[in-house]
């Protein structure tokens, strides 16, 4: 009994840190309509700069305190609402679940640039007042946790009051449900907005600072997860109702602190160890489930910006053609280095390709694609173990592929099952948790299990010692294990499984999926079983993700399971997959290069530059390299609201001038089959052929844009005399626009002769 | 013999009704009209037929048999199409294969599968829309009232036995309303009932053999256009108290 109160109390503790985080995400949902998965990033970043004040510069708690808590925080809420959120109004679903995500990456890799670049120093922040402690009902509570638990009650009470008894919360309410409205009305939706984008990023600071000493040294990602912790109890709360929010987050710290009551602080069952941190995202998949059921939705904006074109089959092989031809060429050419890294992105593409059929085509999300990766090599693994498994084996059988393949579908079919009645952000979260879920009771457990069904012995094998050893296969009587002939393999297989994927969305069967992403309403009313359906687009995918990851780990050869499957690569690839393109075979193509272009190739050029150039070292070192490897990636995704359908859809606008001058298109590309071909003779250095052939692809287009300038001339005039009607009106209205009406009502042209 | 009935439907949205026990029917072969007001409660009342809501109250009748608590998808099945007031295309598709689609769903579940050939059906169905002309175009660039055409030619790619078309005729200017309530008549030979949402009332007038109206979330009249035409109750709903005094 006495242990019983003093869980409880401990419990409540925890749970009131946890109610200060949700609430703060439940202030920025409410009023923007946007969840803030960065969220926790604002708070690792705010507790590092209290931080940096408190315990660096030696500062006054409560200067330190305040300046964190209400300068810095809303100062950094109010950046992200201005350059940021703001660009997301009118997208779709899947680019503002994105584009958070991107921000978190952003200010992550940004606090590892400032404060865990180079020095091995621990981090520690310290508890308020110390140890001193009083005791409640028998047990020892810090100072520290009574001031979280005092300023969680405070907080929600004047979050309450704010949003529901003023006229502000009710402006702020209503911004997320009808801005324009808001507008007619006298209400100023930006101010508002900005002002709950402050609240809500104190709020994240306030807890980061509090939760940070139980760390003991601050790490960024693992900081980021503790607050990540707090989500479930923002979605009990349907992220929208303060007191549902409090009671989830109570809940939360409850059944944390319950647990390491009933097991010994996980002493007693050693197979169930992680389960105290995986109870957070079981609890955050429970209450997703559990959430009252959304009717069928239509579309809830009519218009978002994003538009996909589809390739026709016969441009769908060229293509694929083509991008094997030139990665043999390219191959040949390049550094044995450079080769890994291509390959390393070849593998990021393949996985990325599972994403453009589920999320793309069918608008359905997977957070959780490293998982997949991870349950494809578990599942390998066990095909032919014999005493001592897979990594013995010379080679990758088809078989294990295969089985591989199948237990990801499975498993890609149970975890959609429960999840098919959720939709955007909220699938998301439930993939998102699922990987968590799988990471910390499955990948992270190194003990096998046995199971005894019916009668016989079965031994599941996990990542015994940590890590687990891919082979690479030898098929069709061709070894793979070379990087290059792997590399080679890879391409093929992308170029294979891309072409099946166009062939899908060009199929009777993905104009369906199209359709359900557009539409789940009219779907249904067609008579179309948007479950039968939905299941299986998801496991048609996860079987591709798991191909797709076996490769990947062979890529790697050895895989640790501490890596990379904790969620933020998931989120990651996720991310560039959505920047690279989410609609197009090439977007996958291109994120994945991109990935390890902007994390690995980047710094490794601005390196060699550094070394080559050592009196601009910091420049190009500490500068440059730092920056595109920290912030690359997540400044790409920052980027998206501006341009949601992704860089492929750019590069094809980019290059669309190339298909009016066929003949000067041909000479280019024989230009650069010549310039290979010295440099395979080795006439030319293959640094000169990059910088020529790189260069190259942003210039031509330009040169042939101002050479044939006649032939795009007459095109705009083409689209200017559009009939107006036909045009609707997506866009803004033009002076062309406004010459067409005077014509069409027959009015004198010129610009005086318009209507006023 | 009536094909749809709606039994005493009640609709509430939080404490507000949007339907107060409505009970409204359609005959086969012939097309029904619902009209009344803005905010009367058609909409609600077609979510209600097609189960994209759930009634609080009442029941939703087909052919005799209760669907009240079936899926959408399943009463679709059994033969109820509708459109949509604010539209539900395929945005990502062309117009064509909006409509050829919905016979490639229709293809999956109806009995006389392979049959039929949804390509050549759904260019019969474009043709007799009058969008030949749009076939190849992104449905999200062709005008609202030629939109609300691709929605209804969808619907009819799973011949349906009753149709719901809510608005269909708003967007479409005097002319294109005309051959519109021609193409509603042909529909309704070739064997569709059809139940019609519309504020045009001179359509209603025109093809309607049979009219209930709606006003705030109750029924308040029905009977044969000559009638609706003449009922105080109808005419002080939609011009208001000043008519009546
Ligand atoms: N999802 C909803 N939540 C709350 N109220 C709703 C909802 N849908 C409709 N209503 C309300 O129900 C009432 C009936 O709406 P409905 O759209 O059915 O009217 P309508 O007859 O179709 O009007 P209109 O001619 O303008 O289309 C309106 O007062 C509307 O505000
Ligand atoms: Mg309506």
């Amino acid at each position: 009994m006495q242990d019983f109160l003093a869980y409880t109390v401990l419990g409540l503790c925890l749970g009131s840190v946890y109610a200060i985080a949700a609430t703060g995400l439940v202030v920025t949902y409410s009023t923007s309509g946007v969840f803030n998965i960065a969220h926790g990033a604002v708070a690792t970043m705010s507790a590092l700069f209290y931080w940096q004040l408190r315990f660096d510069w030696h500062a006054p708690a409560p200067i330190a305190i305040f300046l964190t808590v209400c300068v810095f925080a809303p100062l950094l809420g109010l950046v992200l609402e201005v350059v940021v959120m703001r660009g997301l109004r009118g997208t779709s679903e899947v680019t503002r679940l994105v584009t958070p995500v991107a921000v978190l990456l952003g200010i992550n890799g940004a606090a590892t640039w400032i404060w865990f670049r180079s020095s091995n120093r621990a981090l520690v922040p310290k508890k308020f007042f110390g140890e001193s402690n009083v005791k409640v009902l028998g047990q020892a509570v810090y100072y520290h946790q009574i001031i979280g638990v005092l300023l969680s009650i405070v907080i929600a009470g004047a979050l309450y009051v704010l949003l529901y008894r003023t006229r502000l919360g009710v402006t702020m309410r209503a911004t997320v449900d009808d801005r324009s409205l808001l507008m007619l009305n006298g209400g100023r939706p930006d101010r508002v907005s900005m002002a709950s984008w402050a609240i809500g990023a104190s709020l994240a600071g306030l807890a980061g600072v509090l939760l940070s000493p139980q760390l003991g040294a601050l790490q960024v990602f693992a900081l980021t997860l503790l607050v990540f912790d707090a989500y479930p109890a923002a979605v009990a709360g349907r992220l929208r109702s303060v007191p549902l929010t409090y009671v989830g987050a109570m809940v939360l710290g409850l059944s944390k602190l319950y647990f390491d009551w009933i097991s010994d602080a996980g002493q007693r069952w050693l197979v169930l160890r992680n389960l105290r941190n995986a109870i957070p995202a079981l609890l955050l998949f429970g209450a997703l489930l559990l959430l009252p059921q959304d009717r069928l939705r239509g579309a809830i904006v009519t218009r978002t910006r994003e538009r996909f074109r589809v390739p026709t089959m016969r441009e769908a092989v060229l293509w694929g053609g083509v991008l094997v031809a030139a990665m043999a060429m390219l191959q040949s050419i390049m550094s044995g280095s450079a080769v890994i890294s291509l390959a390393n992105g070849v593998a990021l593409s393949l996985m990325a390709l599972s994403l453009v059929l589920l999320t793309g085509y069918a608008g359905e999300i997977n957070l959780a694609v490293f998982t997949f990766a991870g349950v494809a090599v578990i599942a390998a693994w066990q095909f032919d173990v014999g005493p001592t498994g897979l990594a013995t084996q010379k080679s990758l059988s088809v078989g294990a592929v295969l089985l591989a393949m199948c237990v990801c579908s499975l498993v890609g079919g149970l975890i959609a099952l429960p999840a098919l009645r959720l939709r955007g952000l909220y699938l998301g979260l439930a993939t998102f948790a699922f990987g968590i879920i799988v990471y910390q009771l499955v990948i992270l457990q190194t003990q096998p299990l046995h199971f005894n069904i019916f009668g016989g012995k079965f031994t599941v094998n996990l990542f015994t010692n940590g890590s687990l050893t891919v082979p690479r296969p030898h098929w069709f009587g061709i070894n793979f294990a070379g990087q290059r002939a792997f590399l080679m393999l890879m391409t093929v297989l992308f170029a294979v499984l891309g072409i099946g994927i166009i062939a899908i969305r060009r199929s009777a069967y993905g104009r369906m999926i199209v359709a359900m992403k557009d539409s789940p309403a009219a779907c249904a009313t067609l008579g179309l079983n948007l479950t039968r359906l939905k299941l299986g687009v998801f496991m048609v995918s996860s079987a591709i993700a798991g191909l797709a990851g076996l490769m990947w780990a062979a890529e790697r050869r050895t895989l640790p399971n501490n890596a990379d499957f904790d969620g933020f690569q998931s989120l990651l690839l996720f991310m560039i997959a959505v920047v690279g393109g989410i609609g197009y075979v090439s977007g996958a193509f291109i994120a994945g290069i991109f990935l390890s272009v902007l994390s690995v190739v980047m710094p490794d050029v601005f390196d060699k530059l550094g070394s080559d150039y050592p009196s601009l070292h910091w420049l190009f070192v500490t500068v440059l390299g730092n920056f595109s490897h920290y912030v690359g990636p997540a400044l790409v995704g920052i980027g998206l609201g501006k341009n949601p359908s992704g860089i492929a859809q750019q590069i094809m606008d980019g290059f669309r001038p190339l298909k009016k001058a066929p003949g000067a298109t041909a000479i280019w590309v024989a230009a650069i089959v010549v310039l290979w071909a010295a440099t395979w003779r080795g006439a030319v250095s293959n640094w000169h052929f990059s910088l020529i052939s790189v260069g190259s692809l942003f210039i031509v287009p330009r040169i042939i844009m101002s050479v044939f300038e006649d032939r795009f001339a007459e095109e705009e005039r083409a689209v200017a005399g559009e009939d107006l009607d036909l045009i609707g009106i997506d866009r803004a209205f033009r002076s062309s626009d406004r010459q067409v009406l005077d014509t069409a009502l027959g009015l004198p042209a010129g610009p005086s002769g318009g209507v006023e | 013999m009536t094909l749809l009935e709606c039994r005493n439907v009640g609709m509430k949205f939080g404490g507000a009704a949007a339907l107060t026990a409505v009970s409204i029917s359609a005959e086969a072969g012939v097309i029904t009209g619902l009209i009344g007001p803005n905010g009367a409660g058609k909409t609600t009342m077609f979510n209600c037929i097609t189960g994209l809501l759930e009634p609080t109250s009442g029941e939703v009748m087909l052919d005799g048999a209760d669907i009240t608590k079936l899926a959408p998808f399943r009463r679709a099945r059994l033969g109820v199409a509708r459109t949509f007031q604010r539209l539900e295309l395929f945005t990502s598709l062309s117009v064509r294969d909006n409509i050829r689609v919905a016979g490639e769903i229709r293809s999956r579940w109806s009995k006389d599968k392979g049959k039929s050939d949804t390509q050549a059906e759904a260019e019969h169905i474009i043709e007799l829309l009058g969008l030949s002309g749009l076939a190849d175009r992104d449905v999200a660039e062709i005008p609202t009232g030629m939109a609300r055409r691709v929605e209804m030619g969808r619907a009819l790619m799973t011949r349906p036995r009753i149709l719901l078309l809510d608005e269909p005729a708003s967007g479409q200017d005097e002319q294109e309303t005309e051959e519109f309530g021609e193409l509603l008549l042909h529909v309704r030979d070739e064997g569709t009932a059809i139940l019609l949402v519309e504020h045009d009332v001179s359509l209603v007038m025109k093809v309607c053999s049979f009219i209930q109206v709606l006003d705030f979330g109750c029924l308040i009249a029905s009977g044969s256009p000559a009638e609706i035409q003449t009922n105080p109750a109808v005419l002080e709903a939609y011009l208001g108290e000043d008519h009546s005094a």
